[in-house]
């Protein structure tokens, strides 16, 4: 019998990342090797890689704006903790969703907040029939740029989806729980749990097995995946139109699968990652929990595994007690403030927590030097809530933030103000150009955005 | 806030609309009452409504950029109108809640909004239940559960594969419905991991290095002469025997070596090797049970002392060891149960291999698909079988890629009721009784049907000579029935929320691990009691009887309770008793740090009573907290101030006082008296004029309101049957069950007997061109 999935006992792993020296790094990961020789099928010498991080229920807006436009603004007290890396990023106002406003729907904010951050569609309005928002941006990017790594996107939570009731005022769960859209009725689930996260990206085939028997595991996988495309394609042909859907995200994910496994490293991986100390499961402590998902994010990068992640640092409409920071009310509850400063000082606290693990990300990213800079210089990460103010369920003027250099094609270290109502998705227009997919519409965008490379 | 205020004077009409409409999509869950009895002569599209939408609505919703895509001055008559029912019920909902048309824009007069909201009820949701419509549900997924459930029960082995799994997403307040469980990538990938675990603890492959080893130790023979042993043979098999020997190799050739078997020579090697080296030579046999001798004899002595090379004049074999290693099959004693009960054939005892294989993989695949397996499924998973022999693995390695196969195809992965005409609604069938099974089995114990339910599906019988409700309670019975427990209970009550609460430790120190999951423990004791027993579902109400341990029973200040484990007790004072003494629902309703009335009465609204409170418009501040312990009002006199607002008080009088009846259980569910300083008044007045002063008190106000909550546990444990969302048209099977339900004194077993043979559970029609 092998025991290859039980769990590996070691203690939790608190800075992933600097477990790994460099000339480790290169054999675990050949392909990093590769990007920094030459272009390889046709991927960019350095590749770009894009993140989202979600947090929910908006902001205590006046603690997260800056007082000034432009560079050598003060960072405001929410912001504070990212002071190490203030030239590594911008603070962008005035961006708006509007798809996330009732147009016509009722109340909901909360869903369609999250549905359409990054898909900028109108969700749908169904407790469960016939499920639709739209296509995320990550997932755009990733239909393309994923087909240079192992992985064309990584789905990344701290939060299982609702495990029952009704999430968001006749809203099903889905929309709720998810930010990443494969297709506009397939929600892309998060891994929540590190263990299982970093058993998905660094490891292939069971601990101690020899090349040869991983080879045939493939080939028989192979095997088993042909079978099924073959019951799915002849069973599709049976369906109504509704069941045929299903059927299509099912054969989505055959072929996904064949291309993965086809493209598995047959070297290496198990082996270099067996001398990394792996996640041993979900921490207790919340803050751990982002900080280790957050390392997997930048290891994955790092290894150029993948390009394009999303992470969902708490549902929307969370209502998580942070009482580790002496915040025992639920968030969702305060967020409802009705303008009690209590409750504001304590909104912001929770702001100024998840800020403090974003700050995490940004220092691990600018820690890894890639070619003549560091990892962050070639990313682009986006984090922000999409809605505004918590009481008021606003969805203009979000608090955005955009991280990374953009390999050269972003000018950091700023406070750039829109015009109120801007599309969000005319920044994601914007990211797309940089990662070399081309789009002349997204969602409700309307255009580009100017000024971002200075 | 005009809207609102609109509102609360439109509010009775809608109330009333609500109570004949239970289904409106967004408030699929109300309660029908009485319809409305009809004082006016029914408005007609063309002459009272179209122009009423001319007048407020088309403006906006015209043409293709229609606001939220809804067009609504495409209706040329009534005929055209009542093609798109969807259209109407999304006006009804914006009506309803007031929020259409916005508050700039003009506003329709109440009449105005009650003439339009009419026509829809008469004429759009109107449902004629002489005609069946049983719906038709969306293939589903399994989902976690019924996943892990159904491999139990498929396989025997018993480990929670879908523990990895990314979490199902949830609709109408559950985590199994066809439309919402979708299939991502990632899921597809740990579906394809598992059965490779799952099928790696079901079937044992042959492995010779892990077969017994008997050794007998060798010597160097320098002259013809051989070392020899008598070996034990546990049973008739196949067998490896081997000699580990090297030479020092001398003369013409090399030294030779004959390996015999109980005084028969096998055959004889040439040993290659020399010092430093050791060659293994190995024969294969078939042994049959018993003591038998194995040897190896050196038959080629070479000596020349007189060579001139001194390497040269000297033949020796060295035989460092004899082995025999076998049986190479496992034992079956040491076989996986599973192994034993599916590899039902040896392919040496077969014909051929492939008919042993077809042999095996029948009852199997039958029982995964939940339906007879077709000769071309079968032959396509021989030929994986095929697959590995020709990579050179066994034949038992080969069953399991089969079986792998099985478990990641779409035929077991998705529950499937494929329908000859699945385009035509008229087009109304009989699910077949595999079919039928197949939901009975998902809907009681959340996993595969048993051989009993496969024998009489495949007899055809499942649904004659009564055979149908003494299934029910043969299942009803059996302890897979814990899954309606676990599942139907378990998202109905909301228990999933009680691992998520965190009381605030400096108020509520009693509060911890412990007490959290025996709150659990007591509620789903409770449910399975109910089912066991086959009690009425009134006394989900209010009853005299709960479980609790030590633990428990001291938070519940019951005295003489000791230890661990729950036992079940009786309550006398009324403190206790029905889901409203539990407090585990009393803990799950609260906020961290206070008693959230509003949060309980929308609780009993919602799942008591089956009239779940529209959402709170945008903007409406949440109670003011004055301080966090030492409040200079009591929650009650702040919450008052709070319905002063109209626009709150429409919901809040109701949910406020239903929330308040029960203010003695603190935010942990323990009874108290006082509040801080103030002492508790659980006193409340309902609409309707009904008064209470205690919880007792108000639970027996609930239990008066029996009919409401019939309908809401029917309307729950209904969506959870089928997998769907309710519709309008299942209007006529809820009232049916209702009335039958009630009938037979509330007993559980009747609900669930009544949604087995309901329409919607026994038939499926083709998709509507105006459904998704």
């Amino acid at each position: 019998m092998n025991h290859d999935w039980e769990i590996t006992r070691r203690t939790a792993l608190r800075g992933l990342g600097t477990a790994l020296s460099l000339p480790l790094l290169n054999s675990m990961f050949p392909s990093l090797a590769r990007a920094a020789a030459g272009p390889v099928g046709g991927a960019p010498v350095t590749p770009l890689r894009m993140a989202f991080i979600y947090v929910p229920n908006g902001k205590h807006m006046q603690d997260w704006t800056p007082a000034t436009e432009g560079e050598n603004f003060e960072l405001p007290a929410t912001l504070e903790p990212l002071h190490n890396v203030k030239n590594d990023f911008c603070v962008v106002t005035g961006l708006t969703q509007k798809t996330a406003n009732a147009n016509g729907d009722g109340p909901g904010d909360h869903a369609r907040a999250l549905a359409s951050f990054l898909t900028g569609a109108q969700a749908r309005k169904t407790h469960g029939a016939d499920i639709r928002a739209g296509v995320s941006v990550d997932q755009v990017a990733a239909n393309e740029v994923g087909r240079y790594t192992r992985f064309a996107s990584l789905e990344l939570g701290c939060d299982a989806g609702a495990q029952s009731g009704n999430c968001d005022s006749g809203y099903s769960c889905a929309y709720s729980s998810n930010i990443s859209w494969k297709s506009e009725s397939t929600p892309m689930a998060k891994e929540v749990n590190p263990k299982l996260a970093f058993e998905r990206l660094f490891t292939n085939g069971r601990p101690g097995e020899s090349a040869e028997a991983r080879a045939k595991r493939d080939r028989y996988n192979m095997s088993v995946l042909d079978f099924v495309r073959d019951d799915a394609q002849s069973l599709r042909a049976k369906l109504g139109v509704t069941d045929q859907r299903k059927l299509d995200e099912y054969l989505t994910a055959v072929r996904e699968l064949e291309v993965r496994i086809a493209r598995a490293d047959k070297g290496g991986i198990s082996d270099a990652a067996a001398s990394v100390t792996r996640p041993a499961g979900i921490p207790k402590d919340y803050g751990e929990h982002i900080r280790l998902m957050e390392d997997l994010m930048v290891l994955a990068f790092q290894g150029d595994v993948t390009r394009i992640s999303t992470m969902v640092i708490a549902n929307e409409g969370s209502n998580r007690s942070y009482s580790f920071i002496d915040v025992p009310e639920g968030h969702h509850d305060l967020s409802h403030h009705g303008s009690d400063k209590k409750k504001l000082e304590k909104i912001q606290k929770i702001n100024r927590f998840h800020i403090t693990q974003f700050a995490h990300l940004l220092e691990r990213l600018k820690a890894i030097k890639e070619g003549e800079g560091t990892l962050l210089d070639n990313c682009m990460i986006v984090y922000g809530s999409g809605i505004g103010d918590g009481n008021a369920h606003n969805h203009d003027n979000l608090p955005i933030l955009l991280a990374g250099g953009g390999a050269g094609t972003l000018k950091t270290g700023r406070h750039i103000k829109y015009e109120n109502g801007t599309p969000l998705n005319n920044l994601y227009l914007e990211m797309l150009d940089r990662v070399g997919v081309k789009r002349d519409q997204l969602g409700d965008s309307t255009g580009r955005l100017p000024n971002l490379n200075g | 806030m005009r809207d609102r205020i609109f509102l609360a004077a439109f509010r009775p009409l809608a109330v009333a609309f609500i109570a004949a409409s239970p289904w409106l999509p967004a408030r699929a869950d109300e309660p029908a009452l009485k319809p409305v009895a009809a004082t006016a002569p029914l408005p007609g599209f063309i002459k009272d409504v179209q122009p009423l939408l001319t007048k407020y609505c088309v403006a906006c919703h015209q043409g293709e950029k229609a606001k939220g895509g809804l067009a609504l001055e495409v209706f040329r008559d009534e005929r055209g109108a009542l093609s798109r029912r969807p259209v109407w019920e999304r006006v009804a909902a914006q009506l309803e809640s007031g929020a259409m048309p916005p508050d700039e824009k003009p506003q329709p007069s109440d009449d105005e909004r009650a003439l339009i909201m009419r026509w829809i009820e008469a004429r759009v949701l109107h449902v004629d239940c002489s005609k069946v419509d049983p719906g038709r549900v969306t293939i589903r997924r399994l989902n976690k559960n019924e996943y892990n459930n159904t491999i139990r029960d498929l396989l025997g082995v018993d480990f929670k594969p879908a523990e990895d799994f990314p979490s199902d997403d949830v609709g109408y307040g559950f985590d199994h419905i066809g439309d919402v469980l979708s299939m991502p990538p990632v899921l597809l990938e740990r579906y394809l991991a598992a059965s490779d675990r799952i099928v790696d603890a079901a079937i044992m492959v042959p492995d010779p290095e892990r077969a017994p080893l008997q050794i007998v130790k060798g010597r160097s023979l320098g002259s013809v002469g051989d070392v020899a042993g008598e070996f034990s043979f546990s049973r008739t098999g196949d067998y490896a025997l081997r000699v580990r020997a090297w030479a020092q190799q001398a003369g013409p050739e090399k030294a030779k070596m004959t390996m015999r078997f109980d005084a028969q020579d096998m055959q004889t090697v040439d040993v290659i090797e020399v010092e430093n080296e050791v060659g293994v030579y190995e024969l294969k046999l078939h042994v049959p049970a018993g003591k038998h001798h194995f040897s190896a004899r050196f038959i080629n002595d070479y000596y020349k002392p007189d060579d001139p090379d001194p390497n040269n004049r000297d033949r020796n074999l060295i035989i460092e060891r004899l082995e025999v290693q076998g049986p190479l099959g496992v034992l079956p004693e040491n076989l996986p149960a599973p192994h034993t009960t599916l590899i039902t054939c040896r392919p040496e005892e077969a014909a051929n291999p492939t008919d042993c294989a077809r042999t095996i993989l029948r009852p199997f695949v039958t029982r995964a698909f939940r339906r007879p397996a077709t000769d071309d499924e079968i032959e396509r998973l021989a030929r994986l079988v095929v697959l590995a022999a020709k990579e050179g693995d066994s034949f038992e390695r080969g069953i399991q890629l089969a079986l792998q196969a099985v478990l990641v195809s779409p035929h077991f992965l998705f529950r499937i009721e494929v329908d000859p005409e699945p385009l035509s609604p008229q087009a109304i069938r009989t699910i077949n009784d595999y079919e039928l099974a197949t939901r009975l089995s998902y809907f009681l114990w959340s996993s595969t049907p048993d051989d009993e339910l496969l024998r009489l599906a495949h007899l055809g019988t499942l649904r004659k000579e009564g055979n149908l409700p003494a299934q029910i309670q043969r299942m009803l019975k059996d302890p897979k029935a814990v899954a309606l427990v676990d599942n139907f209970a378990a998202q109905w009550l909301q228990l999933g929320n009680l691992r998520l609460i965190n009381p605030n430790k400096k108020q509520f120190p009693t509060f911890d691990e412990a007490l959290r999951s025996a709150m659990e423990i007591e509620t789903k004791l409770f449910f399975g009691a109910i089912i066991r027993e086959d009690r009425s579902l009134l006394d989900f109400l209010d009853t005299d009887f709960t479980f609790v341990n030590e633990r428990l029973a001291t938070h519940y200040g019951l005295p003489g309770i000791k230890g661990e484990a729950f036992q079940r007790v009786t309550l006398a004072t009324g403190v206790r008793g029905g889901l409203l003494g539990q407090a585990s629902v009393l803990t799950t309703t609260s906020n961290p740090t206070r008693t959230s009335p509003v949060k309980r009465g929308k609780w009993v609204l919602e799942n008591l009573l089956n009239a779940p409170p529209p959402p709170p418009p945008p903007n409406v501040p949440e109670l003011k907290e004055s301080g966090d312990q030492q409040a200079d009002a009591t929650l009650r006199q702040r919450m008052e101030k709070h319905r002063e607002n109209p626009a709150c008080a429409v919901c809040h009088t109701q949910m406020d006082a239903l929330g308040f009846g029960l203010e003695n259980y603190d935010p942990i569910g323990a009874w108290r008296t006082k509040d801080g300083a103030f002492d508790i008044d659980a006193s409340g007045t309902l609409p309707g004029g009904a008064t209470f002063g205690s919880p007792a008190e108000l639970k027996a106000i609930l239990k008066a309101r029996d009919g409401e909550f019939r309908r809401c546990l029917t309307e729950k444990l209904l969506t959870y049957a089928l997998g769907r969302g309710l519709e309008y048209y299942d209007k006529c099977t809820v009232d049916t069950i209702v009335n039958n339900v009630k009938a037979n004194h509330d007993r559980f077993s009747v609900l669930v007997l009544e949604i087995v043979n309901s329409d919607a559970f026994q038939k499926r029609r083709g998709k509507r061109g105006d459904e998704p």
